[in-house]
């Protein structure tokens, strides 16, 4: 077996044995349930506002659930000693990232899941559930959200010594990237020239992985209009069939990247002290 | 027999603080090395300097004409490492720890097995580790650290928790593992430990070797008494080592 499975494998046996995994689930099915009990007030398919609501309490939940348990999981190896017994191995960091990386996403990927799937079946007895396809692109979000935001707590949990360091991190990153990004974006571009304010905010939007893959969802929920006119043309390529394709590939690059960073940042403080 | 392990002109500093002053030690496979010395000697540092997890500031350290920095691949593969600071968290058994060190250094179960029965955790069942004792813990990581049966094996304060019987079978089984080869190489403040094993031993204090000889040269020139007395002699000076207080 090559040690990029062992420490997959590891992961998941860490992950579904830790107490934290069961409350997050708790949490997240509660969670689904009251959203579809409040769409079952209404019928409505595409992009709405409870999926819109839907989605909102995805962005604020899943992103700071996986922060914290994607960094605390690297912190963690360096405050009990583990990742300088794994140092006197001949493991490699691709191996061991990747391997953390996996096994993580696959135990968060498997608690949404399980929230969505207990929806489903709950919904399929009642008259008025979401239609599959808005079903699958809501499952489709959280999944890319996840994936995204995990990729960004490795590099956390590389930068960060002790676990109460990564949690100031993990809240400061949270705050800037889902509850800061508008008000920040919006005093920082009014100051600027209004030819200017669509080419920045699009550059922009490429570094916040919550914004773009919102915008994608949504535009491909069909409510591409509610996201205004400064994203026009990303709701036209995002509908065009290569959209799709040039989407997967940014967010792969993105978790690359990130993966990358962790990788390079972990291997710089190695030796330090 | 060859020279395994080759320290030269090794030191180590942080931020103005010498933690080793540069010093030169040559070992030979087969042989039991203790280092002894109170907090704050250096021993753990000479140790974390030998497996790789830090640079030495000065000098440099080859094991078997290998070098960590060359050739990190070999140098790894050929030493066992027992580290003093070690918390199990995971909600993992005794086997599943072993079973995780071993796949990712190509060991079977049988050697898992084998492992856990050298260090009595054999019936620990479905007991998690972080539930075990600390002498049980260190036991789990002197098996991990024997492993893969390594050229060199490092082993940080490896009695610190062991109750008397685990603390003479810790002395067999490095003894074992000396007599197949293996250079054996601890740290430990319990000098009862170095005088049963080691057949060299180096004394520190502040960083600095004040004593680096083989147990029958400290012998001949301390008497039966050994290296206890070296390290009264060495250390405690007049003031002589404790002694009761309450009549």
């Amino acid at each position: 077996m090559n040690h990029f499975t062992t420490i997959m494998k590891r992961e998941l046996r860490i992950g579904f044995r830790n107490p934290w995994a069961y409350s997050f689930l708790a949490l997240f099915v509660i969670f689904m349930l009251s959203m579809l009990l409040i769409h079952q007030q209404g019928y409505s398919s595409g992009y709405s506002g409870v999926t819109g609501m839907l989605m909102n309490l995805t962005l604020y939940l899943l992103p700071l659930i996986t922060l914290m348990l994607g960094a605390f999981s690297i912190t963690g190896e360096k405050e009990d000693g583990s990742a300088a017994l794994l140092y006197t191995y001949r493991l490699s960091l691709t191996s061991w990232l990747g391997g953390k990386y996996i096994g993580l996403l696959l135990v968060l990927i498997s608690i949404v899941t399980i929230g969505y799937s207990v929806t489903g079946i709950i919904s399929s007895f009642t008259a008025s559930g979401f239609t599959a396809s808005v079903y699958a692109l809501l499952f489709i979000f959280a999944v890319l959200l996840i994936a995204a935001f995990l990729a960004i707590a490795m590099v956390i949990g590389a930068i960060a010594s002790t676990r109460w360091q990564a949690l100031t991190y993990v809240i400061g990153i949270w705050f800037f990237f889902i509850i800061g990004w508008s008000p920040i974006m919006i005093a920082l571009l009014g100051q600027l020239p209004y030819l200017w304010i669509k080419p920045l905010l699009t550059i922009m939007t490429f570094f916040n992985p919550a914004e773009w893959i919102r915008v994608y969802i949504i535009a491909a929920l069909g409510g591409g209009t509610i996201v205004g006119p400064e994203y026009y043309q990303w709701i036209t390529w995002i509908m065009h069939p290569s959209g799709h394709i040039a989407f997967c590939l940014l967010t792969i690059g993105y978790v690359l990247g990130s993966l990358a960073l962790a990788g390079w940042l972990w291997k710089r403080r190695r030796y330090r002290g | 027999m060859d020279n395994i392990l080759r320290l030269t002109d090794v030191s180590k500093s942080i931020a103005q603080k010498q933690l080793v002053a540069p010093c030169s030690l040559s070992f030979t496979s087969g042989q039991i090395i203790a280092l002894c010395g109170g907090n704050g000697a250096g021993k753990s540092s000479i140790i974390r300097m030998i497996a790789g997890l830090s640079k030495p500031s000065t000098g440099s350290i080859t094991l078997n004409e290998l070098t960590i920095e060359a050739q990190p691949e070999q140098y790894l593969a050929a030493i066992g490492y027992m580290p003093d600071d070690y918390q199990f968290t995971g909600s993992f058994t005794a086997y599943e720890s072993l079973k995780f060190w071993g796949e990712l250094k190509q060991q079977s179960t049988e050697r898992v097995r084998e492992l856990l029965a050298l260090v009595g955790l054999q019936d620990t069942g479905k007991k998690k580790v972080h539930q075990f004792s600390k002498g049980m813990r260190q036991r789990l990581l002197l098996a991990q650290a024997l492993l893969s049966k390594p050229a060199l094996l490092l082993l940080d304060e490896p009695t610190n928790g062991l109750d008397p019987y685990w603390m003479k079978q810790f002395v067999s089984i490095i003894d074992e593992t000396a007599r197949q080869g293996t250079l054996v190489l601890f740290s430990t403040h319990q000098l009862q430990v170095a005088e049963a094993a080691a057949d060299h031993i180096v004394l520190l204090d502040q960083g600095q070797i004040k004593l680096s000889s083989s147990y029958s040269d400290i012998k001949q020139q301390y008497g039966e008494e050994g290296i206890q007395k070296a390290y009264e002699q060495l250390f405690w000076g007049e003031e002589g080592p404790m002694k009761r207080v309450r009549s």
